[in-house]
């Protein structure tokens, strides 16, 4: 050991010996840690696992930060999902470029066509990839260096979608002529923070109330010391905030509430409340972004009910009003006893079953009776029955 | 912009390798002393002897899948990710990074006869990486082949050591020569001749500080003298133990002299290569 301090010594004596002069007039460039712009290799950028804002649909976003597929292959799979979802509505692509709206076709007398999220989301990256072909990428990326040994990596803060719409450019969209590159702002690790995130992403618009949930669940579980991971997290890693709260914390609480977009500390809690939905309705509400007011009242009903209810609110696009009286009927004829007891129970499970007309299909219900009676013309009888049953049941509703 | 050092020079044993690898470290120490926000330094090894692989990471059996061969011969799209997979970290620090070389790198020549924009596969890829590192240093081969115009092609900065003997002083002005051909030739305007290293300078013997003189006295050969390392039994020692130079006995002439040029090439960094 003796030796070895030894040589410490010599060789910081012989460092030393030519670093005098060259501290004096130390080179800014060398020395600068600040905040600047670089272009990095595509590959060396990642998105935030952990960022609230999800911009991929949950499972390819799972899958891609688990490292089960590449960008590319996530945006493969992306663009087949979408592909899927226009042909069962009528309008199937080949061409990614088929996506953006011509304006020649365009006609007045025609009806707008509802998009789904996906495809409004992946029309969207097409339209950006092309403004970044065409025009250039005007506004870097933000990111963090998170860099370790040889591994070299810079995880995004801001930008995600820029990152996606330049791999769909490099891979997907003819005439690329990049040389795979992105500008990107450099923050030192150090400097970095998830109240700075939280600050860039309640700044934008669009940002959904279910990312607003786990964006607060982020920053209360940092105020809580518990640890942030760099991978893909579940909705169960954020749903541990739903039992903390700002109260033994009250030193971060404006900190918490401005990065939060200046809300209140009730509006606060109603936001983190919403990481109570069930996990298909928490992403059916971040894909749809349906506000935190029309979700409020899907929190009074059992969990198992949350999917359905949020169906019916995406198909019937029912309001927070709508909303909150299909759920209190829901929690009515479990509280209403003397009511239930007058109404038989083959009444009760016929209404228990008009509340799953989207989870089935006619080809099915037409299998289940047949199976059920053994032949089609007997079949066809209970379903004249019903039919005739629920006209009647509607009059009665029209009455009422 | 990141410099990129080429240590170059068709006669063997010169010290290419022994320079290359120490003024590496002796950089990365120094910008670390400096408080550099980066002072990564990448040596990239193309020489198929793989002494400066050996040296600085203990082992040269780097192969198919591993090494500057692999880049080589990577699909032009993939070749900067598979340059980042194939750079490997130093036994002799933790910023000193290696893209080790290949004994097939001697048939890689062969292989890329022919394929378009072939002498640019190293210099494509290094220059899409080049940002993350504050120096990045070449040593190449004994020869001037295909793979050290690769690697001029991919430098800014050529620098020849050489030995204080009559024939190698002669040999230098061709080397300077080819150097200013490959820039000309190949539309490299940025790659110019940064300094003339003289190696195994033994100040006992008449002829070598003859030699010595002689350089100085060169209207451009001594404007282009770097530095002057003296022949000195330390550096075959450390290369046996692998250790570089300043490790294995920091006092040593060599070592004293091999850091003068380290700081030299540091305050060349610091004017952003002026």
């Amino acid at each position: 050991m003796a030796r070895l301090n030894h040589d410490t010594q010599r060789m910081d004596d012989l460092l030393a010996s030519v670093t005098s002069d060259l501290l004096n007039d130390l080179p800014q460039n060398l020395n600068g840690n600040a905040i600047h712009v670089e272009r990095i290799l595509l590959e060396m950028v990642r998105p935030d696992p952990v960022q609230p804002r999800r911009v991929l649909p949950e499972s390819i976003h799972l899958r891609f930060h688990q490292n089960q597929i590449t960008p590319t292959q996530a945006m493969r799979e992306l663009v087949q999902i979408v592909q899927i979802a226009a042909r069962h509505r009528g309008r199937p692509f080949n061409n990614l470029l088929e996506l953006l709206p011509n304006a020649d076709d365009e006609r007045d007398d025609e009806p707008a066509v509802n998009l789904t999220p996906e495809e409004v989301f992946l029309r969207d990256l097409v339209n950006l990839a092309i403004t970044i072909r065409d025009d250039g990428q005007v506004n870097p990326l933000t990111v963090v260096d998170v860099s370790q040994g040889v591994t070299r990596l810079f995880r995004i803060e801001t930008g995600e979608r820029r990152y996606w719409a330049t791999w769909l450019l490099r891979d997907f969209i003819p005439n690329y002529t990049g040389d795979g590159m992105i500008p990107c702002i450099i923050i030192p690790a150090n400097r970095s923070s998830v109240f700075r995130q939280a600050k860039e992403n309640t700044a934008r618009s669009g940002l959904t109330a279910v990312a607003l949930a786990r964006q607060a669940a982020l920053l209360l579980l940092t105020v809580h010391s518990y640890e942030i991971p760099a991978y893909a997290v579940e909705n169960d890693f954020y749903r541990q905030a739903l039992e903390l709260d700002l109260r033994g914390k009250r030193e971060y609480t404006d900190v918490v509430l401005s990065a939060m977009g200046g809300m209140g500390k009730m509006q606060f809690s109603q936001y983190k409340a919403l990481l109570k939905l069930s996990d298909e309705a928490l992403e059916l509400a971040d894909r749809y972004s349906i506000e935190e007011y029309r979700l409020r009242p899907v929190l009074a009903v059992p969990a198992e009910y949350h999917t359905e209810i949020m169906r019916q609110i995406i198909d019937f696009n029912l309001s927070a009003k709508q909303v909150k009286e299909l759920c209190d009927s829901g929690n009515a004829d479990q509280d209403d006893d003397d009511v239930r007891k007058d109404i038989s129970p083959s009444a009760m499970k016929i209404a228990k079953v008009a509340q799953s007309t989207q989870v089935t299909s006619a080809q099915e219900l037409a299998r289940a009776i047949m199976l059920q009676e053994g032949d089609s013309a007997v079949a066809k009888a209970r379903l004249q029955a019903l039919r005739k049953l629920i006209t009647e049941a509607e009059r009665y509703l029209g009455a009422e | 912009m990141t410099r990129v050092f080429v240590f170059t020079n068709h006669k063997g044993g010169v010290g290419k390798s022994t320079s290359a690898t120490n003024i590496a470290l002796g950089m990365v120490q120094l910008l670390r002393r400096a408080n550099a926000a980066n002072p990564r330094v990448l040596i990239i090894d193309t020489d198929s002897q793989g002494h400066a692989s050996l040296v600085t990471t203990g082992r040269k059996d780097y192969g198919a899948d591993d090494s500057l061969y692999t880049v080589l011969m990577a699909d032009r799209t993939n070749a900067p990710q598979t340059l980042l997979n194939c750079i490997i970290q130093s036994q002799w620090d933790t910023d000193l990074h290696i893209l080790p070389a290949s004994p097939m790198l001697e048939g890689a020549e062969r292989e890329l006869m022919g394929v378009a924009g072939a002498p640019y596969r190293l210099a494509d890829p290094v220059s899409k990486i080049a940002n993350q590192y504050a120096a990045i240093i070449i040593d190449t081969r004994p020869s001037f082949s295909l793979l050290t115009e690769m690697a001029l092609l991919a430098a800014t900065d050529a620098i020849v050591p050489v030995e204080p003997r009559y024939l190698e002083t002669v040999g230098l002005t061709s080397v300077i020569e080819k150097i200013n051909d490959i820039r000309e030739g190949w539309r490299h305007p940025t790659l110019r001749v940064s300094g003339l290293l003289v190696t195994k300078m033994d100040s006992r013997i008449r002829g070598h500080n003859h030699l010595l003189a002689e350089v100085k006295a060169h209207p451009v050969l001594g404007k282009l003298l770097l530095g002057v390392i003296p022949a000195n039994e330390a550096v075959s020692y450390a290369h046996s133990s692998h250790q570089s130079l300043f490790t294995y006995n920091p006092v040593a002439s060599a070592s004293k002299a091999y850091m003068q040029v380290v700081a030299s090439l540091v305050r060349y960094l610091a004017k952003g290569g002026d």
